[in-house]
């Protein structure tokens, strides 16, 4: 544990180096006080993975790294709909998805967003519809905000629900 | 024992007058011809345990009926999916709706005081989709039953009619996390369908990126799994690392996963600046490695729990890095190629958690090496314009296991398509390590594993 304590005191910021993180600096400032006033301080985001090649959530898992950090701007991820204000939706809408998108979708307490993350849910990657795919748009719920890429780099999660919390559509 | 040679895959493929069914060993190749008209297969699960799902998958993709199994339950076809045969060549629908509702019958243990939790196929965390299902006796996991296919996009017909160089760009998406893999898995089937030479340095090129993918999924889990174990710093620690190495990874290959890498030319890197990430990368994994060592809480927690015995790993024939943690020595690098890079083939005795942690840590530092081997020229090699008709096979090492692609050429086209994830072998022989353990272990002993949801569903 020493070891640990001299580390911490030696290289007490981690975020240092990152070429961003200037830019970083500035969507974060922005966007904290966003949300202290839109969504009283804090904006709880269900992920749903609804048929993704897995890139997409690790990208929103890195998110949590020292160096976006996105909780200290009040964005977390909760583990239930219920107690979210968004659904982050990535993935195609697979067959087998499709019904449990729905039932996650009509947990959460109204009113209740849609965010598209990346370019599967609205097939506007390399996935198009099959059989098998079905796509967001056929679950006919209102999206209120697409973040695009193949994966969004973290940075550009962060802008995008930045872009979602200035101006939510049906909001 | 010593004998029972592996099974790595078996599936079918729709010939004009029968189903040919391929069953590949580590040693062998077996095929069997069924009438079209009723197909039957003979089951091999009770040989092979890990048989059941391929069974059960070419079931749903086919019709075929399975004969002398034990599991007769669909795979793909989950509660609401309609009754088709999608792999079949007649089977050419792109909209279907969905059939009506019938429940799925799950494994479970009976008896006075047994439970059942079921768990998913939304989870808690930011995670891919799939279904867990506990029989609970008290704390006591008396069995786990997985289900997965929730994230069956159809890949392996969609593949199929397009051109070998145009399905580049659906495979590199199958598993995001192994993206490098399934595209070196892929380079190779058009290297072997080509008349051009697989150059030296394009290899090293191509396995420099394979090792970076390895590194950055290893440094993931390794912050993971202390922090299902209630030790969130060390995840805040691991998770920086692999952040650095994903942004290195973009600036050697243009994409923070490699999307799009694997090409028939390498891209200028500056072997410096190689050299210095990798220095770094190295002292502070081994800061880390030291400090984590030094944590007995958590060695109470890795140590014995989920454990998965080499009897059993040989019995189900895992792959990766579950396999090398239970002592089993099978890594598709181990080769002379690899080898002369400075390949070890890194293996742990127990097979617990504890022992799957350090083996990660240890093929860090092995991919650390090669990686420093592996740095050599820019190369730029002409793209093949034509590919010979023939079946085709390969094997990658990706970060997670053994990963198998199958490639039949029909007029310059594909005609079937076939990959086998480790994950597919290695769910199966999730519910093992259960046995002797608590529930509230699930997490961590899934994350020691990390298996990949996307890349088994296909
Ligand atoms: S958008 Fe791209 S990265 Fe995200 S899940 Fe789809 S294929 Fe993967």
């Amino acid at each position: 544990m020493i070891k640990f304590w001299k580390k911490r005191l030696q290289n007490p910021i981690s975020t240092k180096n990152l070429e961003f993180n200037d830019e970083l600096k500035e969507i974060k400032k922005e966007l904290k006080s966003v949300i202290a006033k839109r969504f009283a301080g804090s904006l709880a985001i269900r992920m749903v993975s609804s048929g993704s090649c897995n890139a997409c959530e690790a990208e929103c898992n890195a998110l949590s790294n020292p160096y976006y950090d996105l909780e200290r701007l009040g964005i977390h991820f909760v583990a239930s709909p219920r107690h979210a204000d968004a659904m982050l939706l990535s993935g195609v809408v697979s067959i087998n998805m499709y019904h449990h998108v729905l039932d996650a979708y009509h947990q959460m307490p109204q009113p209740a967003h849609i965010i598209t993350l990346g370019d599967c849910p609205l097939l506007e990657g390399t996935f198009k519809q099959n059989f098998a795919i079905k796509g967001a748009k056929s679950l006919n719920l209102p999206i209120s905000h697409h973040i695009q890429g193949c994966p969004p780099e973290p940075k550009e999660i962060i802008k995008g629900l930045l872009e979602f919390i200035k101006n939510p559509k049906d909001f | 024992m010593k004998d029972f040679p592996r099974l790595i895959a078996r599936f079918a493929v729709e010939n004009e007058d029968n189903f040919e069914v391929i069953t590949v060993y580590d040693h062998k190749i077996q095929r069997e011809f069924l009438d079209k008209n009723s197909p039957v297969l003979n089951s091999i699960s009770s040989i092979y345990t890990t048989a059941t799902w391929f069974e059960r998958k070419m079931r749903d993709d086919f019709g075929i009926k399975i004969a002398g199994t034990y599991d007769n339950r669909p795979l793909i076809h989950h509660e609401r999916f309609p009754a088709i045969y999608p792999m079949r060549k007649e089977f050419q629908e792109q909209e279907v709706s969905f059939s009506q509702y019938s429940p799925y019958k799950y494994e479970t243990v009976k008896g006075e005081g047994v439970f059942e939790v079921p768990v998913g196929p939304i989870h808690a965390g930011i995670i891919e989709p799939g279904h867990f299902q506990f029989s609970q006796e008290g704390e006591r996991m008396l069995h786990l039953e997985v289900r997965h296919f929730y994230t069956y996009r159809a890949i392996e017909k969609s593949l199929e009619g397009i051109k070998l160089l145009d399905s580049r760009e659906i495979i590199e998406k199958i598993s995001g996390n192994e993206s490098i893999a399934y595209q070196s898995a892929l380079f190779n089937i058009i290297i072997q369908a080509s008349s051009i030479k697989y150059d030296d340095k394009l290899k090293k090129y191509h396995c420099l990126l394979l090792e970076i993918e390895r590194i950055i999924h290893h440094l993931t889990d390794i912050g993971f799994i202390p922090n299902d174990a209630g030790f969130g710093a060390a995840l805040s620690f691991a998770s920086q690392l692999s952040e650095d190495t994903r942004v290195f990874l973009k600036k050697i290959s243009g994409h923070r996963f490699g999307f799009g890498s694997i090409e028939f030319e390498t891209k200028e890197y500056d072997a410096n600046m190689i050299e210095n990430f990798l220095n770094t990368l190295e002292e502070k994994v081994k800061w880390f490695e030291n400090w984590i060592m030094d944590i007995p809480s958590l060695w109470d927690r890795f140590d014995t729990t989920g454990t998965l015995n080499k009897k059993k790993a040989r019995k189900y024939g895992v792959v990766g890095v579950v396999a090398r943690a239970s002592g089993k020595k099978v890594d598709s690098r181990d080769n002379d190629f690899y080898k002369k890079y400075g390949f070890i083939l890194q293996n742990e005795s127990v097979g617990d958690v504890g022992s799957r942690f350090k083996l990660r840590i240890k093929e860090i530092y092995n991919s650390i090496e090669m990686i420093r081997n592996f740095i050599d020229e820019a190369l730029h090699v002409e793209q093949p314009k034509s590919f010979k008709d023939g079946e085709y096979m390969s094997f990658v090492e990706s970060s997670i296991g053994e990963l198998f692609m199958f490639v039949k050429l029909k007029d310059g086209l594909i005609e079937r398509f076939y990959a086998r994830d480790p994950s597919f072998i290695n769910w199966q022989a999730l519910y093992l390590m259960m046995e002797k353990d608590i529930i509230a272990d699930f997490p961590l002993i899934n994350k020691s594993c990390d298996l990949s949801y996307a890349g088994s569903d296909l």
